[in-house]
């Protein structure tokens, strides 16, 4: 029987191309689920590449535009003081942290070490909650500076609007331009591409959640391999990825 | 998939992920450190105009994004097949910015110079 075997497997050879792509192999050198979480990801940076070219188009198509360190310049607890980019650096520190925290737990599971994923993947947990945290305070504050998807209390001056870009001279409305408000579709953009990324994040920790417990159910060690928590570092790094760029387009340009 | 890693490999894959978080960390300050100083210094914005520190920013932003995806995410140590399959479509983008800035810039124009009202 095993004779046999051994004589057809030496009298055939395959010609190198086609035994790379015919099947049963992993031509990129990573597993299925692996190579379609990478294809996954690719779409996604397309559809956030649109959203954030919907708004550098919008944004330099306007003559101007509300400027983002008056518009974003609160932290919490440091109530009326003028600190711009201090609390979304605070909230970039956490994803990145977040991030790395990732990699540890993959790096643990590589050793088959479950209590090493489990601490890095909590730490990772904590951190995307964390930064969903800020991202609400961020959105609240806005939101009672009266940001809405349709109106943009940020005039030129950036001060917050009570009247829509008119102020009373001697009991007659006039049209004044240093409080006119801004372009209206700030906020739809701002709340439509923070909020799909905040989703993502919110999503990514409810994975990592559930990546969790399988970890600490000892499914993976059932298995015999933590490439679940590989597929879910991809996705969470993504994450943090489109946060650079949001963070660029949003806080710093 | 799942081999065990000896520890040589394993020491090693560590202290990349500190040292890049510590390159990914001194980007991101000198980015914050760089804008406060725009905003705070006069000196600093006749040295250094808005063009200028926007395109800091933006070279700052696509290096970080490079350590992620290249150590955090591992694609630098993968198969050059992947990479490139993954890289060859993002060239679209490239164009998709240019064309979409140089077409805005021509809304922007229109608007501020061909009489149709801000």
């Amino acid at each position: 029987m095993s004779e046999t075997l051994e004589t057809v497997d030496t009298s055939y050879e395959a010609p190198e191309a086609i035994d790379t792509w015919s099947g049963g192999q992993d031509p990129m050198g990573i597993s299925y689920g692996k190579t379609m979480m990478w294809y996954f990801l690719l779409s996604d940076a397309f559809t956030f590449s649109a959203l954030l070219i919907a708004y550098g188009a919008t944004r330099v198509s306007k003559p101007w535009w509300p400027d983002p360190n008056h518009v974003f310049n609160a932290v919490p607890g440091f109530h009326g003081m003028h600190l711009p980019l201090v609390f979304v650096s605070i909230m970039t520190f956490i994803l990145i942290l977040s991030s790395v925290f990732m990699v540890r737990a993959v790096q643990e599971g590589h050793r088959m070490n479950k209590n090493g994923v489990l601490v890095w993947m909590a730490l990772c947990i904590v951190g995307g909650l964390a930064f969903l945290g800020c991202q609400a305070i961020e959105w609240t504050h806005l939101i009672h500076q009266g940001l809405t998807p349709q109106f943009n209390p940020f005039g030129k001056n950036a001060e917050g609007l009570t009247e829509y870009g008119y102020m009373m001279v001697d009991g007659v409305r006039v049209w004044n331009e240093s409080i006119t408000p801004g372009p209206s579709t700030f906020g739809a953009l701002f709340f439509g591409i923070t909020g799909f990324h905040g989703f993502h994040v919110f999503s990514g920790v409810c994975f990592n959640v559930w990546g969790f417990s399988m970890a600490a159910n000892g499914a993976f060690d059932k298995r015999g391999h933590y490439e679940m928590v590989e597929k879910l570092g991809l996705y969470w790094h993504f994450v943090d990825l489109v946060w650079v760029f949001v963070f660029l387009a949003f806080y710093l340009l | 998939m799942g081999a065990h890693m000896d520890d040589a490999t394993y020491k090693k894959d560590v202290s990349t992920v500190w040292r890049v978080t510590v390159i990914l960390s001194i980007i991101t300050i000198f980015e914050v450190a760089i804008a406060m100083l725009h905003i705070y210094s006069p000196g600093f914005q006749a040295i250094c105009p808005r063009i200028v520190l926007n395109i800091i920013f933006i070279i700052a932003s696509i290096g970080k994004a490079f350590y992620i995806i290249a150590e955090f995410m591992h694609l630098r140590h993968e198969k050059k097949v992947l990479i490139v399959s993954l890289g060859v479509p993002l060239i679209f983008l490239v164009w998709a910015i240019i064309a979409f800035m140089h077409e805005a810039n021509a809304w922007n124009h229109m608007k501020t110079l061909g009489g149709f009202g801000q």
